[in-house]
Formats: C-alpha cells, sequence, structure tokens
C-alpha cells in the first residue's frame, strides 16, 4: 500500500517535474511578452521624462546658459540663494496661490451648483446645457487669449465701451497692465475655461446617487435647497476632493498660456507664477541652474501638497456604498 | 409653485452660464466678419459680412502652412499615442506580472511631471538630435500619453477575458488576438480617445513655442500669436486667424460633443 503510494506520487512528482519542464520555455517567453508590449511606453517615459527630470535635478547644482559650445558650471547652492533673493520669487509664489484659491469658485463652487440645477432636467435639455458650457474647455489656448485681449481692450473693446456707456467708468481700463486686475482677469479667464469641465465632472457624480436618498428627503419633507446640503454636497465630497486637488496641482498649468500670451507676467511680475517663472528664467534670461532651481522647490512644495491631500481625502471623503 | 418657480430660475442661470461661455466664441467669428471701420462699432450682428479680414490674415502669416503643420503634429501624435497605448493596455489586460503596480505606480507619478519641470533638457536633447525646429520636434517628445495609455487600459477592462483565452486557446498568437478580438471590439473607444488626444495636440502651446522657430514650422496656435501684442489695428485679421484655428475644433464638437465629453471627463484635464 504505501509502495503504491510511493509509486504513485513518485509518478506524479516525476509527470509535474516534466510538465514543469517542458513548459519552461513558454514560461520565460510568456514572462517577456508583458514586457515586449510595455517597452515603447517605458523607453518613451525613462528618455523623455524621467531621464530629462534627473537632468533638471542635477541643473540646479549647475550654471549655464544653453548656448552651444559652453559646458554647464558646477556653482553649488548658489542658484538656491539667487532665485530665493529675486524679488519675483515671492510674488510668483504668492500668485501661485492666489490663482489656486481663485479656481475654487469655477472648479468646485459654482460647478456643484450648477450640477444640483441640472439634476432635475430632462436628459434632453441636460445634454444641450452640457455641451454649450463645456465647449470653452476644448478651445485652443491662443484662440482664446487673443479673443479675450479683444473683448477687454483698452480703447476698442465691447467690455469697456460697455462699462463706459453705462457710467461706471470715464475712461477705458488697461485690464492687462493694471496691477491686480492682470492676474484677476487670466483667473477669470481661466475660470472660464474650467467651469465647464468641473461641472460635467459633478454631473456625472450626482447621475450616481441612487435617487432612493432624495426620495427619502422628500418623504421626510425637506426641501430642495435642504436635499442639496444634506444628501447632494456629502456625497459629492469624492468629486469635490478630486476638483480641489486638480486645482492645486494643476492652477498653474491652465493659467501658463494665458500668462504668456497676454501679460508675460506683468505689470512688475504681478501677474507671474511659479511655472513662468521656471520658463522665463530658462528661456528668458537663459539661466538654467536658477530655472531648474525653482522646478526643484516646486516639485517638492506640491509633491508634500499633493501627499497631504491623498490623506485627507482618504481620511474625510465620503463614500456611497 | 415654488417648484415652478426653482425650475425656471434654474433654467435663467443656465442659459446666462451658456450664453458667458458662448459670447467670447461668437464675438471672435462676429468681429472676424466685419469690415474695417465696422468691427469698432460694437454692433452684435454684421450687415455686410466681408472676408477682407481673412484675405489679411492669409497674406501676413502664411497660415495655410500652419494649419498644415497643425494637422501633421496633431494627427502624428494622436496615432503614436494610440499604438503606444494600444500596446499598453494590451499587457496590462491580458497577464499579471511582476511588476504591474512598480510600472502603474511610475506611470502615474510622471503624470503629475509638468512640462516646465523638463522642458530644459528635452530641448537640449532636441538641439543635440539636429531637431530643433522641425515638425519631428513636436512629435517626439510626445510619443507616450500617460492619460491615453491609462484611459485605454479603462477601456480595455470591459473586454470579457474568455474571449482572449478561447483565442490563445486557438492558438492565436499575441499579435493576432490584438488585432482580431480586442481591436474590432475597442474602435469607438479608441475613436473618442483618438479625438481628445488631437485637440490636446492640436491645443499644445508650451513645447511648440521652443521648438519651433519659423514660421514654416509653427503650428497654428503658435503663428497665431504674431498677431498679437504687435500691431493693435490687427483686430480683424487677428480675429479671423483665431476663428481658422478653432474651427477644425468646433466643427469634430458640433458632431462628435458626446463622446468628447465622456473621453475628457476620463482624465484629461491635464
Amino acid at each position: 500500500m504505501t509502495e503504491m503510494v510511493k509509486k504513485q506520487t513518485g509518478v506524479q512528482i516525476n509527470m509535474a517535474m516534466r510538465k514543469t519542464a517542458a513548459k519552461r520555455p513558454v514560461k520565460i517567453s510568456s514572462k517577456i511578452k508583458p514586457w515586449l508590449f510595455l517597452l515603447p511606453t517605458i523607453l518613451i517615459i525613462v528618455f523623455w521624462m524621467l531621464k530629462p527630470l534627473i537632468q533638471t535635478l542635477m541643473y540646479t547644482l549647475y550654471d549655464w546658459n544653453m548656448l552651444p559650445g559652453t559646458m554647464p558650471e558646477f556653482t553649488g547652492l548658489s542658484n538656491f540663494t539667487e532665485l530665493f533673493n529675486a524679488p519675483e520669487f515671492g510674488s510668483a509664489i504668492l500668485n501661485t496661490f492666489y490663482y489656486i484659491l481663485m479656481m475654487l469658485p469655477f472648479a468646485v463652487i459654482l460647478p456643484v451648483i450648477i450640477a444640483a440645477l441640472l439634476q432635475n432636467l430632462k436628459p434632453r435639455t441636460q445634454w444641450i446645457y452640457r455641451a454649450l458650457i463645456f465647449l470653452p474647455m476644448i478651445m485652443p489656448p491662443v484662440a482664446t487669449a487673443t479673443v479675450f485681449q479683444w473683448l477687454l481692450h483698452q480703447t476698442n473693446g465691447l467690455v469697456n465701451h460697455l462699462l463706459v456707456s453705462a457710467g461706471f467708468l470715464e475712461n477705458g481700463i488697461n485690464f492687462f497692465q493694471t496691477e491686480g486686475l492682470a492676474r484677476l482677469m487670466i483667473a477669470l479667464i481661466t475660470g472660464w475655461k474650467m467651469i465647464g469641465f468641473a461641472t460635467l465632472m459633478f454631473s456625472a457624480a450626482i447621475s450616481n446617487v441612487s435617487p432612493e436618498y432624495y426620495e427619502a428627503a422628500k418623504m421626510d419633507g425637506s426641501g430642495g435647497f435642504r436635499r442639496f446640503i444634506d444628501i447632494t454636497v456629502p456625497l459629492l465630497s469624492p468629486t469635490m476632493m478630486l476638483m480641489i486637488m486638480m486645482s492645486i496641482l494643476f492652477a498653474s498649468q491652465w493659467t501658463f498660456s494665458y500668462i504668456d500670451v497676454l501679460t508675460q507676467g506683468g505689470p512688475y511680475g504681478t501677474s507671474t507664477n511659479i511655472y513662468y517663472l521656471i520658463y522665463k528664467y530658462a528661456f528668458g534670461n537663459s539661466n538654467v541652474g536658477v530655472s531648474a532651481a525653482a522646478a526643484l522647490v516646486f516639485l517638492v512644495i506640491f509633491g508634500i501638497i499633493a501627499l497631504v491631500l491623498q490623506k485627507i481625502s482618504n481620511r474625510l471623503a465620503f463614500y456611497d456604498n | 409653485m415654488t417648484k415652478k418657480l426653482s425650475r425656471v430660475s434654474g433654467h435663467v442661470i443656465l442659459i446666462l452660464l451658456s450664453f458667458l461661455a458662448l459670447f467670447p466664441i461668437y464675438w471672435m467669428i462676429i468681429s472676424s466678419l466685419k469690415s474695417s471701420p465696422e468691427i469698432f462699432g460694437y454692433s452684435m450682428i454684421t450687415t455686410q459680412p466681408s472676408f477682407s479680414n481673412y484675405i489679411d490674415a492669409f497674406t501676413t502669416v502664411p497660415l495655410f502652412r500652419m494649419m498644415l503643420n497643425s494637422v501633421v503634429v496633431s494627427l502624428g501624435t494622436a496615432v503614436i499615442q494610440l499604438v503606444v497605448a494600444v500596446l499598453f493596455a494590451y499587457a496590462f489586460t491580458r497577464w499579471n506580472f511582476k511588476g504591474k503596480i512598480v510600472v502603474y505606480g511610475i506611470l502615474s507619478i510622471t503624470w503629475l511631471i509638468p512640462v516646465q519641470a523638463i522642458m530644459i533638457p528635452n530641448y537640449v536633447e532636441i538641439i543635440n538630435m539636429g531637431l530643433n525646429n522641425t515638425l519631428f520636434a513636436m512629435i517626439l517628445p510626445h510619443c507616450c500619453s500617460v492619460f491615453a495609455n491609462i484611459s485605454m487600459y479603462q477601456n480595455f477592462n470591459s473586454i470579457p477575458k474568455a474571449l482572449i483565452d478561447a483565442a490563445r486557446m486557438d492558438g492565436s498568437s499575441e499579435l493576432q488576438i490584438l488585432k482580431d478580438i480586442v481591436l474590432p471590439n475597442m474602435k469607438s473607444s479608441i475613436a473618442s480617445l483618438g479625438i481628445v488626444l488631437v485637440i490636446t495636440a492640436w491645443n499644445d502651446y508650451l513645447w511648440p513655442t521652443l521648438v519651433a522657430r519659423t514660421d514654416e514650422v509653427k503650428p497654428i496656435q503658435i503663428g497665431l500669436k504674431s498677431f498679437t501684442g504687435t500691431d493693435t489695428n490687427m483686430w480683424g485679421a487677428s480675429m479671423a486667424a483665431a476663428t481658422i484655428s478653432t474651427i477644425p475644433i468646433l466643427i469634430v464638437y458640433i458632431f462628435m460633443s458626446r463622446k468628447i465629453i465622456s473621453s475628457f471627463m476620463k482624465g484629461g484635464i491635464k
């Protein structure tokens, strides 16, 4: 009996061994196969994103002007002292936060309200409004900037014309050359672009909320506003967190092209942000080291913010399940 | 009564917002059609639409060439990104392999790297390759879109695994499975992702300003800048050029707004 078992297990082991032996070449190739399919992605990401990122980090310690024939010169941490002492640096950091704060009404507050308004409309009507409100999102950046430059032009722009005709102003304002107004206009144009997208995100989230919650609340006699506060807002909190995170991480990116076309950071650096500063140092002042230092500061600040937000959103967001 | 009132006020707010979204675009188009004295007149319509601004725009800069550059760059970029994304998504759907999570993690992190943090080394690289001021310079660094890879992967998840397994039992090779089983099922989602990638490339701004130096190479978005900030009396031509640069996107949007919107919502925000 035991003999037979031994024999059998022996045969089994033998067979198993033979199986693995036969399978071996197949197994190796099936281990490689996924990587062959991933190869283009990996090569491109490594060559055009990770390698340059490391190079940028290295440039923070060098002085270089990118001119052909010149070599980067090691200067230690002096780029950072130059950056921190630059008068634009403070205002760039400040404006970066200004733009983020200004995005919140357009990426979170107004879209939540609009999405709630859309909620009770017929699907067809909903789609018409959505399609219209979303349109700015796909408008090309320079075309958008040009149109707003024209609308807000000091002497021939429609907005100034209306303000002067209505008696609010005596003369037209030069919006993009006035301290304080320049960055406000850039924030508003970016908000104009983002609001439709954010609305759609919230609309999609609302359509996932079970109608039973609203039915139950109605039975309890809550009005539309109460239902909005008690049901819609808490259930949308994950989407709100997402949009807040997006605003924080990408507001500088969204405003970049408008800053470049409309104000070049001016007047007196009052509308610049950290991204624009990085760009200006590199391609305006040909100062690669300081530009890289600014990029590193940016990456550190935003990396920390992203991590903190991730933690908060995991803890606070209220999920409908 | 209050219900009706709230519904009406809802419509009022939505109409107002739609108006705000549309008006600048309307103003761009209507200004482009106004003749020289009329454009400074603030009229909401034009009584005698003229194309003189368009003629001005085309004679000031080589707009046609710039449009062609934009078409080549945006289509080229989108097609390559789609191919790379399809291969990536197939590997991720088909196999469970060691390192999958690591690859995904690295990919999500690179999504957060702004162009500004990598533009200098890439610019130097393009110059060293001798590709500065060519259309290749605008396509090459963007051959892989993290957004495309991840959305394609999400799309591929809808394919029943049994379908792939059945084909594998039949002895089909991986590329055959991809070509005969997966792609035919994914046509419509690949198409809508493709449109979003084309629009994104069409609207790209910072990188082309760095590597497109002459009018013959500039895409239309960069070409438009010749009208801003130089001569303030060129408003008509400027609006005409802006309109031309927008029209292709508007046309695509009119026919495919649903697809475009839903693909954008999957993460095309950056």
